[in-house]
């Protein structure tokens, strides 16, 4: 299942990919993260708990940023273990382009897997949910971003 | 059939069910209502890969939680056997079939989603659960492999390391050098590739097993959820637990449907029963619905490739097909059997084609097992069938009902030899079509259809005319066909001393209505009343033995087993009559529950007879034995073969592709019937799961082997609303070869009716100006719209 | 310990203290013994555990224990009279083979009971549109049907 979208934000490349690059913001964007932990400057372990359709779990997940291309691009992998909720893992395609006078562009292509009763149960839902949540982040990240440090010209 | 009209409480007559006053008011026992002291519960971890090794379980954090009294793993396991298999099939070149190791856990690897890895025992069913949540396992996903042509590929993903390939078996049936010839001089021929969509069987009620354990006495008891609490037994106390019989009790309690599903012993039999002993307490798991779409055994999945071939006048001269059968990740009970001899032997039909050959191989793929469902086998070979001789009568432009009927085995010709193994020894094919044609008012089709037209719908009239090896089986021919198990089956008739009788009967009833059926057939045969007959079945621990009940078996096989023992009490009566009337025991005969000598007015009453039997004070002690308790074993001397005709009548909508089926006609022969309300009943619910397949259900895996249609709000179960009314009537040619006659009718309305309702679309759809030649099932209306607009 | 509650049961009145995420299904199954609801599905589909709350069906896997604080609650057992004479409905599945393996049947016949309070003469579609949240794998439905049509006749008289 792909998913794809590009968002407007109001600030500079380089403001954007260092938040992108920053745990604190990411727990505070990432819908439903109630931790994560920066293992290196490229991984991370996360706790997650996401709903799609009637299955509510916690996912254990650990993510990991290849293809470094700063300030324009890496790919974000996640992987994440649900218990008997089954569980997910996904890519994400991310570049950030300059558009100048403080403002980029963010564009993602997004492939994402699920398995055990997240597919058995809720396999019709995945893509919206997934659809959801990517919004969500993005709407949280835009927010935070306006009001920390790396927003401000 | 009108199953209002008879009163009679014998053969024949519409008796009123004795089981439903308990379903009727929650007083039913099924295996869930049934709580031990002091019991536990388990819950399985079952993989969400479809496809992983397993390179470690960490159980410390679930063994260490509240409640948590045991926690297994296939560490703990590795002394229990393999889940077995109770057939073996051969490949053309003679070699047995690939058979790997069906562990009771997984064993290093995951084959299919569901697969189970571990098992959680803790004091309350809410504790196990959580546990559940706590074992981690570390899981590396390998590659899954689900399409089945992609399964046979020489670098496919192997299902099994330890085996060659993922193919089971190469099996094949018929004459094929006959067929090739036949096909070179015909004047046409048809060709058809058709899909036989997966199906989830389905019962209302979960699968369920408590296992218990007597520390003192060293006896087991399972309580299951079975078809065949016997054959449990047999399975799991001789292949997988190493239990004597002696020491295993197997009850099957109400059972809340079983459609095939129920019939195979599964892993988590075993493991209750194991476990009760290991941590001396009773050990109770229920599935959830969701484990039971990845647990139970699935049905149908065949690819098939047909060919027909007929002469100039339309008469059949061959049929050729290949199929290709999905196993699923290991071979559950019956498998092996299904794809070969339930499906290729029906491939004659109800028609005269002098050759035929047909080619099956079985795969392996990284799915739940697949197993007899409702129809087993004999579903698949009908929808090849009647769906290319329908697809024959359309390119040759006759009449599908015309087609059919000049092909058909006429009444002199039985007993019928198809050319593949079956003998035929009754039936009258053609009576049943025109029962059906007129009843359904095939005649009047072209009216409706401008009607429907007027309405802005097509309308399209399909027939199928199907028949079935039913009463399984014959010992000696399923033996040399690869059944590890004779297929007969037991009863015992016991008369207490004041003339009640109870019959103790291997069949076992999950929802078929045995303990009504079976008394009409007894008090009918002994002449006395209804309601002093008693119908004892479903536990190891009264019942002598049996085989269980599936392939439309009970009445044709349970029940003529039941009408030898009865024939063995009257003999014995007679014996006694004899005595008390000072006659020769050849001068005695048995007329309306009393025992005469023949020509005069001395007689004695079936309730002397017993009471003399129990107290013997005037008895023949020094010839015969007292007492009046006789059992018999029966075995088939052949299979029985119901057949009829159904006629199925759709309206597509064109705008939305969606098919509401406007009339459904059923004309069976099932022989004699006991007890006509229930045979309609069983008709009516076979039709049902039949046009479930048709039109809603389906069983979708991804390309990962993720399982996609594993609620009801993905598997698409028939609703009331999805159904018509349906009308159904029989005609009856006797059964030959068993005591009562019948033929069995337990299965006919899932086998019948796929092919009747494609038929019925695809017929419509020519008819509305977007001809095709074939609509894989179900006729969803996405599929149905998109072939309308391709054309 | 969870809070206590009192619900009138086929009748009778019951106190009792269920966990707080105690379902009514689980409720009337496990604490009361009342083993004719049954627990078909795990999606609130199957229609198996349906009971009367204040005469009213619902699916009792759908509430929890704690909502039917106060009510009254009618299951598959209390529906007969108290002399054990069958309920029209019951009789009427009986005698039009409504029922084959029986574990769908508690829930349809309460499911009918409450279709036929509402509507007295209920079309065969109705009939049918009603049945939406109850799965019957044996039947077919003719039957099914059959008998709330020949329940509601008597019903009505």
């Amino acid at each position: 299942m792909d998913i794809g979208g590009e968002h407007q934000i109001p600030a500079a490349r380089e403001a954007v990919w260092r938040a992108l690059n920053d745990a604190d913001i990411l727990r505070r964007a990432i819908p439903g993260c109630e931790e994560l932990e920066k293992i290196s400057d490229t991984e991370f372990n996360a706790r997650i708990t996401a709903k799609i359709g009637p299955v509510k779990a916690r996912f254990k997940a650990r993510i990991q940023l290849e293809d470094m291309d700063p300030p324009a691009s890496y790919t974000l992998t996640g992987e994440g273990q649900g218990g008997v909720a089954g569980f997910a893992k996904g890519a994400a395609k991310v570049r950030l382009l300059d558009q100048g006078e403080g403002a980029s562009v963010l564009k993602y292509e997004a492939e994402m897997r699920v398995g055990g009763k997240i597919a058995q149960v809720g396999s019709r839902l995945v893509r919206g949910a997934a659809r959801k949540t990517a919004a969500g982040f993005f709407a949280n990240f835009v927010a935070i971003l306006g009001e920390s440090a790396y927003g401000k010209p | 059939m009108n199953a209002n009209t008879t009163t009679t409480s014998g053969i024949g007559g519409s008796v009123r069910r004795r089981e439903d006053s308990r379903f009727l008011q929650g007083r039913g026992r099924y295996t869930d209502d049934i709580n031990i002291a002091g019991q536990a519960y388990a819950v399985f971890v079952r993989s969400p890969h479809a496809h992983a090794r397993i390179n470690g379980i960490d159980t410390a954090a679930a063994t260490a939680a509240e409640g948590v009294v045991a926690v297994f793993t296939a560490e703990h396991t590795k002394d229990i056997g393999g889940v077995p298999t109770g057939w073996q099939v051969h490949s053309k070149d003679g070699e047995p079939m690939a058979e790997p190791k069906h562990p009771v856990l997984a064993e290093g690897m995951a084959r299919h989603v569901g697969d189970p890895v571990a098992m959680v025992i803790a004091a309350t069913r809410r504790q196990a659960r959580d546990a559940a949540e706590l074992v981690a396992v570390d899981y590396d996903p390998q590659p899954a492999v689900v399409d089945m042509k992609a399964a046979l590929a020489a670098d496919s993903t192997k299902v099994h390391a330890d085996l060659p390939g993922n193919l089971c078996y190469d099996w094949e049936l018929g004459d094929k050098a006959a067929v090739d010839e036949a096909f070179a001089g015909a004047a046409h021929v048809t060709k058809l590739d058709l899909v036989n969509n997966r199906l989830i069987p389905n019962a209302v009620e979960p699968r369920c097993a408590i296992g218990d354990f007597d520390s003192v006495s060293g006896e087991h008891t399972l309580y299951t959820t079975s078809q065949n609490p016997h054959v449990i037994r047999l399975l799991m106390g001789a292949f997988v637990l190493s239990i004597p019989e002696h020491k295993l009790r197997v009850v099957a309690p109400d059972v809340g449907g079983g459609f095939g599903s129920k019939i195979f012993h599964y892993a988590e039999e075993a493991l209750v029963t194991w476990a009760a002993a290991q941590v001396k307490k009773p050990v109770k798991w229920t599935a959830e619905r969701s484990e039971s779409f990845m647990s139970d055994a699935h049905g149908r999945d065949h690819v098939t490739h047909a060919e027909l071939a007929l002469d100039a006048d339309g008469k059949f001269l061959a049929l050729r097909c290949s199929t290709l059968a999905n196993m699923g990740a290991y071979l559950s009970t019956f498998a092996p059997c299904i794809p070969t001899y339930l499906h290729g032997t029906l491939l004659a039909g109800q028609y005269v084609t002098p050759a035929i050959y047909c080619e099956v191989k079985a795969v392996f793929t990284n799915t739940v097992p697949v197993d007899a469902y409702r129809g087993a086998g004999r579903p698949e070979a009908t929808f090849i069938l009647e769906r290319i001789v329908d697809q024959a009568a359309a390119e040759t432009g006759v009449d599908p009902a015309e087609l059919r009927r000049r092909n058909l085995i006429k009444p002199e010709q039985f007993p019928y030899q198809t050319p593949v193994a079956l003998q035929y020894d009754t039936g009258n094919y053609e009576a049943t079509l025109d029962q059906a044609l007129k009843a359904a008012d095939y005649a009047g089709f072209e009216s409706r259809r401008k009607q429907s037209a007027a309405a802005g719908k097509l309308r399209g009239v399909g027939l199928s005319c199907y028949i079935e090896a039913c009463g399984i089986a014959p010992s000696n021919v399923v033996g040399s066909l690869g059944a590890r198990a004779g297929l007969y089956e037991a009863a015992t008739i016991r008369v207490n001393p004041t003339g009640s009788v109870v019959v103790l009967t291997g069949s076992h009833a999950h929802g078929q209505g045995h303990e009504t059926t079976f008394a009409q057939v007894v008090s009918d045969m002994l002449g006395i009343d209804y309601d002093a007959v008693e119908i004892v079945h479903g536990d190891t621990a009264k019942v002598p033995f049996g085989m269980g009940t599936y392939g439309s078996r009970s009445i044709a096989v349970g029940g003529a087993a039941i009408a030898k023992a009865v024939d063995k009490i009257i003999a014995k009566g007679k014996k006694i009559a004899a005595h008390l009337l000072e006659a020769g025991e050849g001068d005695i005969v048995f007329e309306n529950g009393a025992f005469k000598v023949a020509g005069t007015d001395r007689e004695k009453s079936f309730g002397d007879i017993a009471l003399t039997a129990y107290v013997p004070h005037q008895y023949p002690l020094e010839s015969l034995e007292p007492g009046l308790e006789e059992t018999a074993f029966y075995d088939p001397a052949n299979f029985t073969y119901p057949a009829g005709t159904y006629v199925c009548e759709v309206e597509v909508d064109p705008d939305t592709g969606r098919v509401t089926v406007a009339s459904f006609h059923a004309s069976d022969d099932f022989g004699n019937l006991i007890n006509p309300m229930i045979v309609e009943g069983q008709v009516h619910g076979g039709l049902a799961q039949g046009i479930g397949q048709a039109l809603l259900e389906n069983c979708v895996y991804d390309a990962d082997g993720q399982l996609l249609s594993g609620s009801y709000m993905d598997y698409c179960m028939p609703r009331a609303d999805d159904l018509p009314s349906f009308q159904v009537d029989t005609t009856v040619t006797a059964c030959t070869h068993n005591p009562l006659g019948v033929k069995g009718c337990g299965e006919a309305g899932a086998i019948g009716a796929p092919p009747a309702l494609i038929n019925a679309v695809v017929n419509a759809l020519n008819g509305g100006g977007h001809p095709i030649a074939h609509l894989d099932m179900p006729a969803t209306p996405q599929k149905v719209w998109a072939a309308m607009q391709s054309n | 310990m969870s809070e206590q509650i009192t619900v009138t049961v086929n009748g009778d009145t019951v106190s009792a203290r269920p966990a707080a995420n105690t379902l009514l299904s689980t409720f009337l199954r496990e604490e009361l013994g009342l083993t004719g609801a049954h627990v078909g599905c795990d999606t609130s589909q199957c229609g198996a555990c349906v009971v009367l709350v204040d005469g009213k069906s619902v699916k009792s896997c759908t509430m929890l224990a704690h909502q039917a604080a106060g009510t009254n609650v009618t299951t598959i057992e209390g529906l007969a009279g108290d002399g054990g004479e069958l309920h029209p409905m019951q009789e009427a599945f009986r005698d039009n083979h409504g029922l084959q393996c029986g574990f769908c049947t508690p829930g349809m016949v309460l499911s009918a009971v409450d279709l036929v309070s509402r509507n007295p003469d209920p079309s065969e579609g109705e009939v049918r549109s009603w049945l939406e949240g109850n799965i019957c794998r044996c039947t077919g439905y003719h039957n099914i049907v059959k008998s709330i049509r020949a329940a509601a006749k008597v019903m009505r008289a």
